[in-house]
């Protein structure tokens, strides 16, 4: 059991390697993230927790994978397996849990635990089988499977919005349109396969065109509801939900453009350091695009004639 | 046409491919057989313009890649796509409309289930048809057969059959002698990256006597079965 999780860390370090980090910067990275998330959610909404908890579950789901506890169950016996598994899932649910009891939300504490612990002992299809319908289906791939993904969290950030109206907090609905630019932001930097970007009968850039016309028609659709609730409703601050609805999409672009100039690799440390800078002064983005684009155009070119 | 003049392909000190010559007319099929690891892959991938190399790669229709049907050994998915929005990505990325994939499902796959729940000879299946369904003039089908049921092979052999007629070139490579001599026109043995020689239809069954003769030598008494 102690070689199994040695050789998680093992993993876990060469991941954040291939990133471009040393390990203990990646941990440090990582938790000052965590922390600063965390802090900035409960400061934004008082419903905070009851996105807080849900998300930790999610993740934490996502070791009861059918496949993965078939390898462990394989690996090892019944009582140690479980004890692995209840010890991963305390792992995973841990700093999340520390925040809770810092916020003092008891009631809310006990039960991440006990639903953690609960998942450590069941297993089950994190992917389920049945055909999840999606809105994107006729342009594939990034919204298609992404939509599939995390279609929960468009309903979170729905339901927070209309939360916003009822509650007369301003805030919390730009936060809303925020969270769909951060879930579909989050549907680009994963790895695309070569044979996909080689089949395109089309150059560089007007593969990258393509890219961006679906990128930004897709997550209009999406943002349409919260974009036109926030007018209507705070319709004196129309130009400020337009001009995060514009930064939101400015961002996007930047991130396709980045993922390309790294392709066929992940985006490593570089582009990641750049975007945290056009993250807090967002201005930098329109300086730090056009560079992507232009290194986005020379990696595709190896692919795209 | 497809004529690879003097391709060379090296990892680091490394030559995996030495200055292979050779031409591909349309209406023929041809096999490239060799041991793992011989080059096969590596040399697709060059004609395909997925890997940088010496040498050239011309063909009648350029750019070589908008005009090829690449069959991949094990055909990539991601994990939450349908059969059919596999096929409609392949397809719109060759700017083809695909109003009847249902009706071309020859295979029967069920198509609106995730690729990534399919087996691995449905898998391959659900590859061949996306590319038969852009409409290519040239086909590398690397290791078509591997994995498949025995009607899928019959179906398999007979959709090359059909590409031929249509004058297609088809490459192929396979590990099974028997699903190239019914559908090649001509075999060419590739090893440690080299091309030994072609062998047209009449030789094939010579052909496989003497690699089975090659290969098999005294191995089998080197395992000391008793």
């Amino acid at each position: 059991m102690k070689e199994y999780f040695i050789l998680q860390y093992k993993m876990t370090n060469r991941k954040l390697k291939d990133f471009g980090l040393e390990p203990i910067m990646g941990y440090l990275l990582i938790l000052a993230c965590f922390i600063g998330l965390s802090i900035y959610l409960f400061h934004k909404t008082e419903f905070a927790q009851y996105v807080y908890i849900p998300i930790s579950l999610v993740l934490t789901s996502k070791l009861s994978e059918i496949g993965r506890n078939d390898f462990l169950k394989l690996c090892f016996s019944d009582k140690y397996y479980k004890l692995v598994r209840v010890v991963e899932n305390f792992a995973a649910s841990f700093p999340f849990l520390i925040f809770l009891l810092y916020k003092q939300t008891l009631i809310g504490s006990v039960i991440l635990v006990a639903v953690s612990l609960l998942l450590g002992l069941s297993s089950f299809k994190t992917s389920l089988n049945f055909t999840i319908p999606t809105p994107f289906y006729k342009k594939p791939f990034e919204f298609t499977v992404g939509f599939r993904n995390t279609f929960f969290i468009f309903l979170i950030a729905y339901i927070l919005t209309f939360i916003a109206i009822s509650v007369d907090n301003f805030n919390l609905g730009i936060f809303s349109l925020l969270l769909i630019f951060i879930v579909v932001i989050g549907f680009y930097p994963k790895l695309e396969n070569e044979y996909f970007v080689w089949s395109f009968a089309l150059t560089a850039k007007q593969f990258i065109v393509e890219k961006i016309k679906t990128a930004l028609f897709y997550t209009t659709i999406l943002c349409l509801p919260i974009v036109l609730t926030l007018c209507f409703f705070y319709y004196t601050n129309i130009v400020l939900i337009l001009a995060f609805y514009f930064i939101g999409c400015v961002f996007l672009i930047t991130i396709i453009f980045a993922k390309y100039a790294a392709y066929p690799n992940e985006m490593n440390i570089a582009e990641g350091i750049i975007i945290s800078i056009s993250v807090a002064f967002p201005p930098f983005l329109f300086v730090f695009a056009p560079y992507f684009y232009t290194k986005a155009l020379k990696k595709l070119e190896r692919f795209l004639i | 046409m497809i004529k690879v003049t003097e391709l060379t392909k090296s990892y680091g000190t490394k030559q995996v491919l030495k200055n292979i010559n050779l031409t591909f007319s349309e209406g023929n099929v041809y096999g490239i057989v060799g041991e793992n690891g011989a080059g096969k892959t590596t040399l697709f991938r060059c004609i395909a313009g997925l890997e940088d190399y010496q040498g050239e790669v011309k063909s009648k229709l350029e750019p070589l890649k908008n005009h090829l049907g690449l069959l991949l050994t094990e055909p990539f998915f991601f994990a939450k796509i349908t059969g059919k929005e596999y096929i409609q990505l392949l397809c719109s990325a060759r700017k083809i409309k695909t109003d009847n994939i249902e009706s071309r499902n020859i295979f029967d796959l069920p198509l609106n289930q995730y690729a990534s729940t399919y087996s691995t000879g449905m898998k391959k299946k659900l590859a061949i048809t996306a590319i038969l369904l852009q409409n290519n003039k040239y086909f590398i089908l690397d290791e078509p057969f591997n994995g498949v049921d025995i009607q899928s092979n019959i179906i398999i052999t007979e959709i090359i059959h059909k590409l031929k007629e249509l004058k297609k070139i088809v490459i192929i490579s396979s590990h099974i002698f028997s699903t190239l001599s019914v559908t090649c026109d001509e075999i060419h043995l590739i090893k440690n990256g080299e091309f030994i020689k072609p062998v047209k239809r009449e030789d094939f069954s010579k052909l496989e006597a003497e690699m089975k003769e090659i290969t098999i030598a005294n191995k089998l008494e080197k395992l000391e079965l008793i």
